[in-house]
């Protein structure tokens, strides 16, 4: 069965059309809503709500204006960001440098156990946990989730110039921090 | 093409050039090709990427059945189903007895809809008009409580 005709059930009240789309959506919706909230309670929170609303605004869904995955990750987008806010956990990149510097400092004071490949996974996951919301849901969305520029813009409702922006200072951190580690291995 | 903005677009648009804007692919190409800098950036940026897909995220094995086995609230219905449901009920009762008897009253419906738009030669200052309203003026203020005796 097609994305519309699964929806077009589900708008009847079909309980097992919304399982083949909870089957079929579950996995990346968790897994994009765990790359934005970092913490598996809130996930899954966030994951079951995503298709609570799948269900309850079933008729909202507009085959012609966005696919039905991109829909879903809209919804688990918004969904993410007002809990982000709602709990004071909104990152700027202010905030990132500030803590990326700490963090980096850290690093270069006791590298002996993070010099090797995992030292360096670790500081990029730290990074990314740190990085503003807006960067960290663009790279999710396109590193991660498979999505193009202009279809992850949608999701973020932001400009695609937008969109490819906070790409770049995202990978440029990113990048800042793995040659951080890299100057370190020189400096031993 | 300048190393700025062939680091715009790895950042931008990743290492794979299939993916770079085809207006301004193969000049990228022929810059990579001859740029040490850009090689080494390219690179940085293919590491970056392996280490990001070893970012993993973890299992959660109890979620699919929890969101399978919520309570499913009443869907949104727009205002037109929700009376249409009203009129025509989907349950038994509906099905056998208030449909039909709604498709009956239709004739009836549609005889009123063009009774009140065409008056068929009839004339609406006929005297006889104010004479029924006369009439029903009086049967509204008829006190028929004596008839019960």
């Amino acid at each position: 069965m097609t994305d519309e005709e699964l929806m077009l059930a589900v708008c009847e009240g079909d309980r097992s059309a919304y399982q083949t789309i909870v089957n079929q959506h579950l996995k990346s919706i968790s897994h994009y809503a765990f790359r934005i909230l970092g913490n598996q309670k809130d996930t899954e929170d966030i994951s079951q709500e995503v298709f609570l609303r799948l269900w309850i605004n079933a008729r909202k869904w507009n085959p012609e204006k966005a696919k039905l995955s991109t829909w879903l990750h809209r919804i688990a987008h918004n969904l993410c960001i007002d809990y982000l806010r709602k709990h004071g956990r909104v990152q700027t990149q202010e905030s990132f440098e500030e803590e990326i510097e700490q963090i980096s400092s850290s690093y270069g004071s006791n590298n002996d156990s993070s010099s090797d490949d995992g030292g360096k996974l670790q500081l990029l996951k730290q990074a990314m946990d740190l990085l503003p919301e807006s960067q960290r849901s663009a790279l999710s969305l396109c590193h991660y989730q498979g999505f193009s520029n202009k279809e992850a813009a949608a999701i973020m409702n932001i400009s695609i110039t937008a969109l490819e922006s906070a790409i770049a200072r995202a990978k440029r951190s990113l990048r800042d921090q793995l040659l951080i580690v890299d100057e370190h291995k020189q400096g031993d | 093409m300048t190393i700025e903005e062939f680091t715009k677009l790895v950042e931008t648009y990743g290492t794979e050039s299939g993916q770079w804007p085809e207006s301004i692919r193969e000049e990228c190409l022929s810059f990579l090709a001859s740029n040490v800098e850009a090689q080494s950036l390219l690179t940085q940026h293919q590491e970056l990427n392996e280490l990001m897909n070893k970012i993993e995220v973890p299992e959660f094995p109890s979620l699919q059945s929890r969101v399978l086995n919520q309570a499913l609230p009443e869907q949104d219905r727009s205002l037109f189903d929700q009376i249409l449901d009203w009129l025509l009920p989907a349950n038994n009762f509906g099905k056998q007895i208030w449909r039909p008897a709604m498709v009956a009253c239709l004739p009836l419906v549609f005889g009123i809809v063009i009774g009140n738009f065409f008056s068929f030669g009839i004339g609406m200052e006929n005297d006889g008009f104010s004479y029924w309203e006369d009439e029903l003026t009086m049967l509204s203020l008829n006190d028929y409580s004596e008839n019960l005796f």
